[in-house]
């Protein structure tokens, strides 16, 4: 890598792969003076071949190995991988799994954006914003912990529906931490989003117009904010989503600020979706019983879902063995990585953890 | 709003905080509560293998019921793929249903804690615990012998259940 120019006029260094907060993930980035002229993603470092190792393992086994890729969102892109083999086995989950499916994803939405939150507050200089996120995931943590069984890995989602029932007394508990939470989601918008020195570091910086979004094929929320009103949990409604009501949040300015309240609305809303959740949930089982090794017909499957980051999609190609023959992941970190150098360009250097972090880019997701 | 009024609105939102209740687990002293109200016998996360449905709980270390074990070794079977690290070992101990005195052995460097060796087990005589203290400074103390497993773990110090209380905020106790 060259690091000076013949002419003296630019320089180029690497940020990463030990940036903090970046995790394993390298920007090669070319500098005249403090503006940015040239940017190289360079992902790939902890690349594990999450698809490849589909292929060696049964249906149920790869469970454990397909969260680890997005441990904040384990069940987001659990999601549709147990929806694709459900529709190769032609089962569907029972509905009380469909409405526990949900309220586990929403959690597991709220964990990830918290962590995203906390970390963006501290690469914007705000520490308080690091440590109050941090602490209330932990809300969110201790809830999802009573029905999944640990912390961050649930391994909760099954071909065939859930692990397990809700515990007793987890809607009374729950209905309490999300009327404590809401409360102290204006104290967030009092410190943070309203405050001044946030506003200053995002409005207009980093600006993915409409066409852009489109061009570039970013999804979720940083596709929202580029005033597109997309999202799978309305488009495809899946896992009775479609008996749930809420508004899609969409802001047009498309640059950091709007990408961060775009996620800041979807705390909202996630609490809100789980409340309906946890209301119209029925009574019934949650699993059909399913004995010895699961085999998918032969044939082909797709799902897609919703996960924290963007639409998250499974293609299995199965031959009737009992481990699929071939899994494409589709992750939407990876998209955003395309609207990253497009981004960056032209940017002050002091903007690039703004527009970096905004993206919600996780490299792990990205290299799978 | 003006840029001074959104400065101070933003710095009496944190100093607010100062009256409020302490938000820190102070962990070697205290513990979160992590016990479900569910009845289980072990504590944490079972499965019921006729109606082939589990139970929530913590997914903690294992507790083999060795009276109750054949030692089929489909838990380790189903460990395989996974994070192999179920061994079926011998013991010096003769058991009626277990002709060959194979029990599982737990490695619990290699566990991740999925649980899934728990579903595996036809004769309900795996569970899982809440105890998740497993830290060692001697990696090879962390193979977990079937009479090692066999023993409920010991839980000691002071347990604490989290409050989200709106008014003076959240605290534990
Ligand atoms: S919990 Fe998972 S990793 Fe641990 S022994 Fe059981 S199957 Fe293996
Ligand atoms: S614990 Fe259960 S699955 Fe494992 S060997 Fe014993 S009986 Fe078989």
């Amino acid at each position: 890598m060259e690091v000076v120019d013949q002419e003296g006029r630019t320089l180029t260094f690497s940020i990463g792969p030990q940036h903090p907060g970046s995790g394993h993930f390298r920007l090669i980035v070319k500098v005249d003076g403090d503006f940015i002229v040239d940017v190289k993603p360079d992902p790939g470092y902890v690349h594990r071949g999450a698809e490849k190792m589909c292929e060696e393992r049964t249906y149920i086994q790869n469970i454990p190995h397909l969260e680890r890729p997005v441990i904040f969102d384990s069940s987001g892109i659990l999601f549709p991988y147990v929806l694709a083999v459900e529709e190769l086995l032609g089962v569907q989950a029972p509905p009380r799994a469909q409405y526990i499916r949900i309220i586990m994803a929403e959690l597991n939405r709220i964990i990830s954006h918290l962590y995203w939150l906390a970390i963006y507050g501290i690469f914007l200089g705000h520490s308080t914003m690091f440590m109050w996120p941090m602490g209330d995931r932990e809300l969110f943590i201790d809830l999802a912990e009573a029905i999944g069984g640990t912390r961050v890995t649930f391994s909760y989602f099954v071909p065939g529906g859930v692990r397990n029932d809700l515990p007793p007394g987890f809607k009374e508990r729950a209905l309490k931490t999300f009327s404590y939470y809401e409360k102290r989601l204006e104290e967030y918008d009092k410190i943070f989003f309203s405050n001044p020195m946030f506003l200053k570091r995002t409005q207009g910086i980093g600006v993915l117009k409409r066409e852009d979004a489109i061009r570039l094929g970013v999804t979720g929320p940083n596709l929202r904010a580029s005033g597109i009103s997309s999202d799978t949990r309305k488009d495809e409604p899946y896992s009775s989503y479609e008996t749930i009501k809420w508004d899609i949040p969409v802001r047009k300015e498309g640059d950091c600020y709007a990408r961060s309240m775009v996620r800041f609305q979807e705390l909202f809303d996630s609490l809100n979706i789980m409340r309906q959740a946890l209301d119209l949930i029925p009574e019934g089982s949650v699993k059909i019983p399913m004995r010895g090794q699961i085999k998918g017909k032969v044939g082909e499957s797709f799902a897609r879902t919703e996960a924290a980051r963007g639409t998250m999609f499974y293609h299995i190609i199965s031959d009737g063995a009992t481990h699929p023959y071939r899994v494409k992941i589709s992750v939407p970190s990876f998209r955003s990585l395309s609207a990253m150098p497009f981004l960056l360009k032209g940017n002050h250097l002091a903007d690039m953890p703004a527009i970096y972090w905004g993206l919600d880019y996780w490299p792990v997701e990205a290299d799978k | 709003m003006s840029f001074f009024a959104g400065f101070f609105l933003a710095l009496w939102a944190g100093v607010k905080q100062i009256f409020k209740h302490r938000y820190t687990l102070r962990y070697p002293e205290q513990k979160l509560d992590i016990f479900m109200i569910n009845n289980q016998k072990s504590g944490g996360y079972e499965f019921d293998a006729k109606k082939q449905v589990g139970t929530a709980g913590f997914k903690g270390r294992h507790i083999l019921y060795m009276d109750k074990c054949t030692g089929c070794s489909l838990c380790a079977i189903a460990c395989e793929g996974i994070a192999d690290c179920i061994d079926m070992v011998k013991v010096d101990k003769s058991f009626v249903q277990n002709k060959k005195s194979q029990f599982p052995q737990i490695d619990y460097g290699r566990c991740v804690f999925c649980g899934f060796c728990v579903d595996a087990c036809p004769f309900d005589c795996l569970f899982e615990t809440p105890f998740y203290e497993l830290a060692t400074t001697d990696k090879r103390s962390l193979v977990y012998t079937p009479e090692m497993l066999n023993e409920y773990p010991q839980l000691k110090g002071e347990y604490v259940k989290f409050i989200p209380d709106k008014k003076s905020g959240a605290h534990h106790g």
